[in-house]
């Protein structure tokens, strides 16, 4: 059994140099691709992502944790064979219509990343409809709504009615995010899910496509 | 108590007369409200006469494009003075656009040495001073306004993903770019400081909804003292200017750190993300307060009655030494209704302390 600890170490608080090294180090020793990164770099992450939940850090850990983490599956992606990695499912993330903000949905994105979560980023003042296309598009189950603004709350509604009007609703795990939104605004508006931070939307996301695709 | 009589009692907690309004809207909320004030009498309680910063020489906006080739810009977009582009997004985005950095793809020292800062130029000193002695003679209270921030310009300019990286990795990038963004910050207040202005507001987002955006630890290596510098070059010409100090959502344990820092007035207290009561009854005999009426709740969401009863609440915590310049917590979006601005500017004309 590999020793990861120092690996996960370095992920979790950021450096990416030594992140390389211990990565490169990992390959010559013919570690497995898939392992080194189940094992040894988003354990590293997740533990970011549990800190952040408790507010034990803050944005500028998780940044520089994922940055780390990048850097890692930057070095094994070409060496990783598409079924040698366990992908939980496909989620589609952006910011609503109307809505030009993207640091909570970027934080959102990094989160479920480092769940293996594969993440179609359609950026900022996302129609309804283009939400749905992209998800038919790429398989996802999982929709991720993101606004700031109150001006643009109401958008997230759209999404979810859409959703029922192309029949696919029940397929869909619509989540909801971002500063003026509540459980009560999710319930209200149909939608699946609505946490307040992105480590634990992240696990919410994680644990719903586990049980779906159980 | 002439305006300015009134405006300094408020703020230093000394007893007033009156409660000046203050509040910001998008355009289609203005037009709204114009033509509401065509068809009715609204007594608005004035507020303090502001005096604009130094004019600022600058590199034109094609100048800044280079620094854009990799992701070329959107069609219509602006480039501002310090070169950050803003892109415009759908009709329903209204008034609100797309940040773009220029600095996004820096590397190296160098390229932030060499970056094309603006700079102020003194000619607009006198003006500045004439029009706020003019003012003080009209028993006017006088506010001035960086139109620069700290941490918020530096990140405008670098990103903000790419800034906290460089801070936390101890990038000599970082310490350049916000020493540079301070030094402008700098002359600003100290031109204010020196024309007599009783108040000068700026800040930084440094809260999120629920939490602070930084570790406590990050912010007092990195911006508290660069925070410090300002507010001490403008306390060094005028001892008695207040600072009144801006930042969004959740900073509770950052308080301490403005207030050693030298801000006098804190903005805007979100209610949605802070408890004024509480805040109030930790920091009342050292700070006063701007805002504390919500604008994800109360402003877009609650009825003029409700509107009216935080304001009144809120100036009851603040008591009848003030401390409290009641005040929606930001720009007033397009779904705010008219009756609630006119109901947030009647509750202030209409309070007396109970």
């Amino acid at each position: 059994m590999y020793d990861f600890l120092e690996l996960n170490k370095m992920v979790e608080t950021g450096k990416v140099k030594v992140v390389k090294e211990l990565v490169q180090n990992a390959l010559n020793d013919g570690v497995s691709p898939a392992a080194i990164l189940n094992e040894g770099l988003l354990p590293g992450m997740n533990a970011v992502g549990e800190k952040f939940k408790n507010n034990q850090v803050y944005i500028p850990e998780v940044l520089i944790s994922a940055r780390a983490l990048n850097t890692g599956i930057g070095l094994l992606k070409p060496l990783l064979s598409a079924d040698a990695v366990e992908k939980p499912g496909v989620a589609v993330i952006g910011t609503v219509h109307g809505d030009l903000h993207d640091i909570g949905k970027n934080l959102v994105k990094m989160m479920l990343e480092s769940k293996g979560i594969e993440v179609i980023d359609l950026g900022v003042d996302v129609t309804a409809e283009q939400f749905l296309d992209a998800a038919a598009e790429h398989g996802a189950q999982v929709i991720c709504c993101s606004t700031l603004l109150t001006t643009t709350m109401f958008e997230m509604e759209n999404v979810v009615k859409e959703a029922a009007a192309r029949g696919v609703r029940d397929n869909l795990f619509i989540m909801v995010g971002g500063a003026p939104l509540s459980d009560a605004f999710c319930e209200k508006i149909g939608a699946d899910c609505y946490m307040p931070d992105a480590a634990s939307a992240a696990d919410a996301a994680l644990a719903w496509l586990k049980e779906k695709n159980a | 108590m002439t305006n300015r009589e009134n405006y300094l009692a408020i703020a230093r907690r000394q007893g007033y007369e009156y409660m000046p309004v203050h509040f910001n809207m998008c355009p289609s909320l203005q037009e709204k409200f114009r033509q509401y004030q065509e068809t009715h009498d609204l007594f608005i309680p004035e507020g303090p006469s502001h005096v604009g910063s130094l004019p600022m020489i600058c590199a034109k906006p094609e100048d800044f494009l280079p620094y854009y080739e990799n992701k070329p810009l959107k069609p219509g977009a602006n480039i501002d003075k310090w070169g950050v582009a803003h892109e415009p997004g759908s009709k329903a985005a209204f008034h609100m656009t797309y940040m773009r950095h220029p600095m996004e793809d820096f590397d190296s020292l160098e390229q932030i040495r060499s970056y094309p800062f603006p700079v102020f130029t003194p000619e607009g000193a006198e003006q500045q001073k004439a029009r706020t002695e003019a003012l003080h003679a009209a028993g006017k209270a006088v506010q001035g306004a960086l139109n620069c921030s700290l941490w918020e310009q530096a990140w405008y300019l670098r990103g903000m993903e790419n800034l906290f990286c460089d801070m936390m990795s101890e990038d000599p990038m970082a310490e350049e770019l916000l020493d540079r963004v301070t030094d402008v910050a700098v002359k600003q207040i100290e031109s204010l400081a020196a024309a007599g202005v009783d108040s000068v507001y700026f800040g930084d987002d440094i809260g999120m909804q629920h939490t602070i955006m930084m570790s406590e630890e990050l912010y007092r290596y990195w911006l508290q003292p660069r925070l410090k510098r300002v507010i001490d070059a403008a306390k060094a010409i005028k001892p008695d200017i207040l600072i009144i100090y801006h930042s969004c959502g959740h900073i509770n344990e950052l308080i301490p750190n403005l207030i050693e820092a030298g801000i006098d007035i804190l903005n805007p207290i979100q209610p949605e993300s802070m408890e004024f009561r509480q805040i109030h009854a930790e920091y009342c005999d050292r700070l006063s307060f701007h805002g504390t009426i919500g604008t994800q709740t109360t402003m877009p969401f609650g009825t003029p009655a409700e509107v009216r009863q935080k304001v009144f609440e809120n100036l009851d915590i603040a008591g009848k030494k003030g401390g409290l310049f009641v005040a929606p917590t930001h720009m007033l979006e397009p779904e705010v209704p008219v009756e609630n601005v006119v109901a947030y500017i009647r509750a202030c004309a209409e309070y007396t302390s109970r």
